[in-house]
């Protein structure tokens, strides 16, 4: 049997919530990251599954940008937090609170 | 199937002309050549460097103004099999960030001098994202905004935490990074249902090519009504209004401002809210037109919050980063007014282009004289700080309010005439409740600004305590000089402007 286009748009759409709610409510920095990599990786479900649907190559091309591009955010994004971690001695959202004070 | 591919790659030939990109390919090129330079030249000569930077973005700003002498024709140019479309107004954009570019490179220095921090890859960065942005407001196609915007904002998480000995750099640069990310996974999920919607064989006027603008412009004017369709164009509205700082999306902005070095603030006020304003220009008079009847009201809304969060929230505000960017905030407010005029009556595109000319000189005044002024901690600069600079420093100080006053809207300047073509455009499009909104943070952002100017000039108490000595070299002075003539010509004669046609 087939699995149709609606069941990968369901895992995608549910990924991407996981993904948003996990960068809202999560307090550690790296959590943080998984979460946003998690949205990324919905959004190239969802390309792949349309992209295949409708017989288009375009989505799975975009897919590999995706990739390099959330490949980039991680390398800086960590950059930044172990530099952060070395002045703050945490990862933790809530106690770096610097600027909002 | 090889005919096919033969095909293929001779209309992608056909369609590819380099020379259209020169500007943004030799910008790059520029940006190598300065990381080779480091390692090529003997330690202790980065003046060299600075000097190669802004040496060649001088002649790339003559180039792109020399191609707006021969390039006259009204009509667009779409190159690259669809991915790069220029028009006029692109061409207006790609002189606007080449200029923000070489200001940012100036005021960069001044604020490396100030620190002990790499200076190579500060340049390098900065051209980087001129070059990002050049492409951004150029591309009429998904991916190409996607791979642009993403270059521009990598750059700019790296930019933002540059003064990684202070830990408010870095948490500025975190805070930017996760809520961009954000921002963008939400872009990319409205440009994904976009794709898949306008793709879909079963829905009339599906297309192969649904990424493109112009295709999916005529699938949405099929099908806008379409839940998917309205879905998807507001997620990528939503991922844009995290660029330009409009309502609900600007919780980032006075903390990244204040954290990041003066220069990149400088840089994300000016540069960054063009580029998602022109973007935003582009995809809202073009594919998402047809949706017009909900983005009215959506947009509406969405500027009338804007104005007054931005505003009501600066007048309490004591640091001047912040200040500078709650009152950026306002701004972006002003100018999604523009953008919902340009629904209705056309020429409101190019005010809203005009009305960020106007913002670029103005900001630029402002943060030129905050780089100069700021001590090495950049980040706590307070008004009490700017107390009796218009005695010590007349120069600086006059500067200062000639920046001001244009961001407040006080005539003869350039911000004044900017704010009446927008709001002469709102009341032509009959937004008139948006019209009132503009007219009272108008007023209230006089409040703040003349708080700022009454520090600099009228101050009561004297200040003991301040005694800094503020230097600028003759360069510094020259520059600011260029910047304010500039800001009471455009105010005293519009049409060196010849946007407004």
């Amino acid at each position: 049997m087939t699995i149709g286009l609606n069941a990968f748009l369901m895992v995608s759409g549910l990924l991407f919530s996981i993904g948003i709610f996990g960068v809202i409510l999560r307090k550690n920095t790296l959590v943080i990251y998984m979460s946003l990599e998690l949205m990324l990786n919905a959004v190239n479900l969802a390309l792949v599954s349309f992209s295949r649907y409708n017989a288009t190559m375009d989505g799975n091309i975009f897919v590999f940008f995706i990739i390099t591009v959330a490949a980039a955010e991680v390398a800086v994004g960590l950059a930044i937090v172990v530099a952060l971690y070395r002045r703050r001695q945490s990862v933790m959202v809530d106690e770096i609170n610097a600027l909002s004070r | 199937m090889n005919d096919l591919l033969i095909d293929f790659l001779r209309g992608f030939t056909n369609s590819n002309d380099w020379s259209a990109l020169l500007p943004e390919v030799l910008l790059a090129l520029l940006a190598l050549v300065i990381l080779v330079a480091d390692i090529v030249l003997p330690k202790g000569k980065c003046n060299w460097i600075y000097w190669v930077s802004i040496v060649g973005q001088l002649a790339i700003l003559v180039l792109i103004g020399s191609t707006f002498a021969i390039v006259t024709q009204p009509d667009s140019n779409v190159l690259f099999g669809g991915l790069i479309e220029q028009t006029s107004s692109s061409q207006w954009m790609r002189g606007f960030f080449s200029l923000s570019a070489l200001f940012i490179t100036y005021i960069g220095r001044i604020y490396l001098s100030k620190h002990t921090l790499a200076h190579t890859e500060f340049y390098h960065l900065v051209l980087i994202v001129a070059a990002g942005m050049m492409l951004l407001v150029q591309s009429s196609h998904f991916i190409m905004l996607f791979v642009a915007l993403e270059t521009v904002t990598v750059a700019f998480y790296v930019l933002v935490a540059y003064g990684r000995t202070s830990s408010l750099s870095l948490e500025a640069g975190l805070k930017y990074l996760i809520l961009g990310a954000m921002s963008s996974a939400l872009l990319l999920f409205g440009i994904v249902l976009l794709y898949g919607v306008a793709g879909n064989p079963l829905l009339s006027g599906a297309t192969g090519d649904s990424l493109n603008y112009n295709q999916l412009s005529t699938f949405i004017e099929l099908n806008a009504s379409n839940l998917l369709v309205q879905l998807g164009a507001l997620l990528v509205l939503a991922g844009l209004f995290f660029k330009i700082g409009a309502f609900p999306f600007q919780i980032w902005v006075p903390d990244v401002y204040q954290g990041s070095p003066t220069p990149v603030t400088a840089y994300l006020a000016v540069a960054s809210k063009a580029a998602g304003f022109s973007v935003l220009l582009v995809l809202v008079n073009g594919p998402f037109l047809p949706l017009s009847e909900i983005l009215i009201p959506v947009l509406s809304v969405i500027a009338g919050a804007t104005i007054l969060f931005g505003n009501i929230a600066a007048t309490s505000q004591r640091n001047v980063k912040r200040l500078m960017g709650l009152s950026g905030i306002a701004h972006a407010g002003y100018l999604l007014v523009g953008v919902v005029a340009s629904l209705v009556v056309p020429w409101a595109y190019y005010a809203v282009l005009f009305y960020l000319f106007n913002y670029l000189f103005a900001s630029f005044a402002v943060f030129g004289v905050m780089a100069i002024t700021a001590d090495s901690c950049d980040a706590n600069q307070q008004l009490d700080d700017y107390r009796d600079l218009g005695r010590t420093q007349p120069f600086l100080g006059g500067v200062l309010a000639f920046g001001l006053g244009s961001l407040a809207g006080i005539p003869p300047l350039g911000g004044f005439i900017a704010k009446l073509f927008l709001l002469f455009a709102a009341f032509e499009a009959g937004l008139y409740s948006l019209l009132f909104i503009s007219i009272c943070g108008v007023v209230i952002s006089i409040y703040y600004y003349f708080a700022w100017i009454r520090e600099v000039f009228f101050s009561v108490e004297s200040s003991d305590q301040n005694n800094r000595t503020v230097e600028f070299s003759t360069a510094d002075s020259v520059v600011l000089a260029i910047i304010v003539v500039a800001i009471v010509l455009v105010g005293v004669y519009p049409g060196v402007l010849p946007l407004m046609q």
